[in-house]
């Protein structure tokens, strides 16, 4: 296995790949989403 | 001091206190700005920085950037008056991010290109190189006159400075230090404004809580606003003719994301000037984790000044300038009638919502309900004398700006402590410069290396070029200046940006995403699409579709267009590959 170029690290713990962080975000921005129809839904 | 005769808002008194706060933070910022970058006078460092940016940075000044002082002026009034809808209108930024950090980024660095239209030059040909970057030119250059004139109106009307003075002295300082310093300069001063503006808005959000009347929780404060409809973030709404909607914003949001942070080479600048590929993508990850928070505060804060004027005698017209000025020229009988109106309904208003308050304290739902109607009753009395209110203001001087951009500002002034006021004052200042200083500062690097060493003087040294790109930068802050001292806005301010953005980013989008992902068609089939995208464009400004929709379309119909010219006049001489990270 080879080791990815400097710029490929991403330098954080446990998100080794970029694609890993990618995802992430991904899933707080659907975590926002959630909350804010939730609050929607709830004060409507 | 700050309360001259014959001002508009002759019971505001700004302090020396609120005085040394504003003058002394934006001049300081400035002097350490041109005091940090002095001597930096090759090309690379003076428009792409000294390279060693971290992601922390990168990721305050692409925010900064963004988020000029109409976002902090003008959205807590759209959070007062519309509730949190507007939100949904940033819900495509996170996606549009991961994508311009996973396929743009690389691209541009590999190239190691000044600006994102040369590498269009790289990719097709000149004259796709300068079509993208006269796009950029011409909306920015525009867009520049309105970041300095937005803040400028309200702050000077409320303040009762003189609007030109307001435009040429704020435009001047920002014109300064971005001349003397470049890129590191920008990058520099937005970290420090951006602390500055943060700061403000909590310290008012937490103020505001603590003004809200005695007993009235934060649970009741949201139970209230809802009952408005002020708290209706998401709308799932398939109607194209709603302005914001949970799929305008994924959909719509994520184009206008994407042309504005992939393709504007004001974000652009400010990513490229990362130490390495990491730090620019993890920059951009911050904004995308960051944004939508961040504008649902803004908004909450306006939805909070909504509740806290359904206890407080609320003025039934914000912009008192117009308001004195209407009174003053014949329409005074007329508006003070319409406040009659306003003063009962609210009162009644008011009242029937302290009802509303004990009986959900003391959980008489029966009581509640009834409470909850009668207020809803009184409200849309007093909203419809407000709207009376605004169509008489409006009818007799066209030029009244949008009344919800004057609520916070008037909230800040008429509510806040000394000091505090200064606090906020500055964040409005400090935003308004550092979206300036990005636009100014793209603008002078476009001019130079997309125009001027490309076509007028190629073989020029590295001074030669900076100077360059000082004389460039200092005309666009002047154009900027110019523009904005004969402007004239009637939509809501934060609106009016987005609107101009979203004329013109469709199609140049359209563009880059040619040339990122369809390897065969060239740079004489994009060109000529391009232009009939645009066209297009311009003419769906004469029908009812939202303007979020525009970026999509005009972005689909130049990668359509372009398609079909390709295959029309053949393989000929198909643009290069694009080329690898």
């Amino acid at each position: 296995m080879t080791t990815p170029p400097d710029d490929e690290r991403t330098g954080l713990p446990g998100l080794r790949s970029w694609g890993r962080v990618y995802w992430l975000v991904f899933w707080i921005f659907v975590a926002w989403v959630a909350l804010l129809a939730a609050l929607t839904r709830i004060y409507s | 001091m700050g309360c001259a005769a014959g001002r508009p808002y002759p019971d505001i008194f700004v302090n020396a206190v609120d005085y040394i706060i504003l003058i002394g933070t934006l001049l300081g910022i400035a002097a350490y700005a041109i005091w940090g970058t002095k001597g930096r006078q090759d090309l690379k460092t003076y428009l792409k920085g000294s390279g060693t940016t971290g992601w922390l940075t990168i990721g305050l000044s692409v925010m900064a950037t963004q988020a000029s002082a109409v976002t902090f002026l003008s959205t807590p009034g759209q959070g007062y008056e519309s509730g949190l809808g507007f939100v949904q209108n940033y819900f495509g930024a996170p996606l549009a991010l991961i994508v311009i950090a996973a396929v743009f980024v690389p691209i541009y660095r590999g190239l190691k290109v000044y600006t994102a239209y040369e590498y269009l030059g790289h990719r097709f040909d000149p004259k796709t190189r300068l079509l993208g970057a006269g796009f950029f030119l011409l909306q920015r250059g525009i867009g520049a006159g309105l970041t300095i004139y937005a803040p400028a109106i309200v702050l000077s009307t409320v303040m009762g400075w003189r609007l030109d003075a307001t435009i040429v002295c704020s435009g001047l300082l920002v014109v300064v230090y971005t001349v003397a310093g470049g890129c590191d300069a920008v990058n520099l001063t937005q970290k420090y404004q951006i602390g500055i503006i943060f700061a403000g808005m909590i310290a008012a959000f937490f103020v505001l809580l603590a003004k809200l009347p005695a007993g009235l929780t934060f649970t009741d404060s949201l139970a209230l606003a809802g009952g408005f409809h002020k708290l209706e973030a998401v709308d799932f709404s398939l109607n194209v003719d709603r302005r914001y909607t949970l799929w305008t914003g994924v959909l719509g949001g994520m184009f206008l994301a994407l042309s504005y942070f992939g393709t504007d080479q004001s974000q652009v600048q400010r990513y490229l000037s990362g130490t390495s590929l990491r730090e620019s993508r993890l920059g951009l990850m911050f904004n995308a984790v960051f944004k939508i928070p961040m504008q649902f505060f803004i908004l909450l804060l306006g939805v909070l000044i909504f509740v806290f004027y359904q206890f407080e005698r609320a003025p039934v017209i914000f912009d008192r300038a117009a308001w004195n000025y209407q009174v003053a020229h014949g329409s005074g009988a007329r508006l003070h009638a319409l406040e009659g109106d306003f003063d009962r309904a609210h009162a009644e208003e008011r009242q029937q919502l302290q009802s509303w308050l004990e009986a959900r304290h003391s959980g008489n739902r029966t009581a509640e309900a009834a409470a909850r109607a009668a207020s809803a009753a009184a409200h849309d009395r007093a909203e419809a004398a407000r709207t009376e209110t605004g169509r008489v203001l409006r009818a007799g001087n066209p030029r009244t700006a949008n009344d919800a951009d004057y609520v916070f500002i008037t909230f800040i002034l008429d509510h806040l402590p000394h000091g505090l006021i200064g606090l906020l004052v500055t964040s409005f200042f400090a935003a308004a410069l550092s979206s300036k200083a990005g636009e100014l500062n793209a603008l002078g690097s476009t001019t130079t290396v997309d125009i001027y060493r490309h076509l007028v003087k190629r073989d020029g040294d590295d001074a030669h070029y900076v100077a360059a790109s000082k004389w460039f930068t200092a005309l666009w802050g002047l154009l900027a200046i110019a523009f904005a001292l004969f402007a004239n806005l009637s939509e809501n301010l934060i609106q009016a940006v987005n609107i101009l953005g979203s004329v013109f980013y469709g199609v140049v989008l359209g563009i880059f995403l040619v040339a990122f992902f369809l390897k065969r068609v060239g740079g004489t089939a994009v060109f000529w699409s391009a232009l009939a995208a645009q066209a297009l464009v311009f003419a769906l400004r004469l029908t009812n579709i939202s303007y979020l929709w525009y970026i999509v379309i005009g972005c689909a119909a130049c990668i359509a267009f372009s398609m079909i010219l390709q295959a029309a006049i053949g393989s000929g001489k198909p643009g290069a590959a694009p080329a690898a990270p």
